[in-house]
């Protein structure tokens, strides 16, 4: 009974939730194609770049043949989230009206020798990625590019996260930048 | 540019963090109660139910006498981080002029019997809270309230995704 209450009072909360997000989607769904957010652009531009970067990355450390096939798993997987993060960018940059970043020609990822770079580099762009995302998120003006931007800091939290326990960082404390 | 992300940052954390939302709580909730809406009000005390749980949750689970050092560790953190989401949004709340609803008298966890009964319980709840603010967060109007939420939702999905590895469940 007491829990039949308490799951009553969570799904009150989140519908008192649920209805702003209503109320904000119909809102959202007036913004005109074409319609200008110069400095939205200018993030998803820089975001974008990162996405490139974190690819290109995945791509090393996967052509390098030094990870071991769990640790290639999670290459994989991380890479295509990334990649869908980058096409989700690009659709939305030229939604607006803007140009996407091409890829780098190349990327000096510095000596890869051993799984432990390639572990470390992926940590270091992914922690990266988070505080670009999360340092952004509050100036995104457009709420549908902020509704899908917090997602991918999800990602890019989860992916950090990942990566930090692999090569034995503290993760129970909060990240100071 | 990474360094200007960086300093971003630590001037939020700087502004907003040591209190939670000493920024908000300092000179500048007349204008920020110009510009939150009955929206954010109605968020904001979702968010504080929420972590209202998850701290009775971690309560719960140190008081069974069930953890291992390091389990026990690790959730002495994580509430510590919901106690500064809860004095975040609580602050946020009353500079406001809106009382700050109280926790639950008491909670049914169901039976916890050993630590994986605890780590799945923390795992249930720090999702709850990452689908909430997931959601959530875009529909936030007031930029300083939506950078909380947005730290918030950091640590709500590092929680997870520890919970997720400890328990052995997929995290890619």
């Amino acid at each position: 009974m007491r829990k039949d209450k308490a799951t009553f009072s969570r799904r009150s909360v989140l519908l008192a939730g649920g209805t702003s997000l209503a109320v904000c989607a119909v809102g959202t769904a007036t913004a005109k194609v074409g319609e200008k957010y110069p400095g939205d652009l200018a993030i998803l531009n820089v975001a974008l770049g990162l996405e490139h970067q974190a690819i290109a990355a995945y791509d090393a450390g996967a052509k390098s043949t030094l990870l071991t096939p769990a640790q290639l798993k999670i290459a994989v997987s991380f890479q295509k989230d990334h990649k869908r993060h980058r096409d989700a960018l690009i659709g939305f940059i030229r939604h607006f009206g803007g140009t996407p970043v091409e890829p780098k020609s190349s990327y000096d990822f510095g000596t890869i020798a051993s799984a432990g770079d390639v572990v470390k580099l992926a940590q270091r762009l992914e922690e990266g990625a988070e505080l670009a995302y999360l340092t952004n998120a509050g100036n995104l003006e457009n709420r549908d590019i902020l509704n899908a931007a917090v997602p991918i800091l999800e990602d890019e939290v989860r992916h950090n996260t990942v990566f930090r326990q692999l090569l034995s960082m503290d993760v129970v404390e909060r990240l100071q930048y | 540019m990474f360094s200007e992300f960086t300093s971003a940052r630590r001037a939020w954390l700087r502004s907003a963090g040591a209190g939670a939302a000493v920024y908000l709580l300092t000179g500048n909730a007349k204008q920020l109660r110009a510009q939150t809406t009955q929206g954010d009000i109605g968020i904001l005390s979702a968010a504080l139910w929420l972590e209202h749980e998850a701290i009775a949750a971690y309560q719960a689970g140190a008081e069974s006498k069930l953890l291992s050092p390091a389990v026990l560790k690790a959730a002495v953190a994580f509430q510590s981080d919901h106690k500064y989401h809860r004095d975040g949004i609580s602050g946020v709340l009353k500079s406001l002029g809106v009382e700050p609803i109280e926790a639950e008298k008491r909670y049914d966890f169901g039976r916890l019997r050993n630590e994986r009964d605890i780590l799945a319980l923390a795992r249930d709840r720090e999702n709850g809270a990452v689908l909430a603010y997931g959601t959530l967060a875009s529909n936030i109007k007031t930029k300083a309230v939506l950078n909380f939420g947005a730290n918030v939702l950091v640590d709500e999905v590092r929680h997870r995704t520890i919970l997720d590895t400890v328990l052995g469940w997929p995290t890619y």
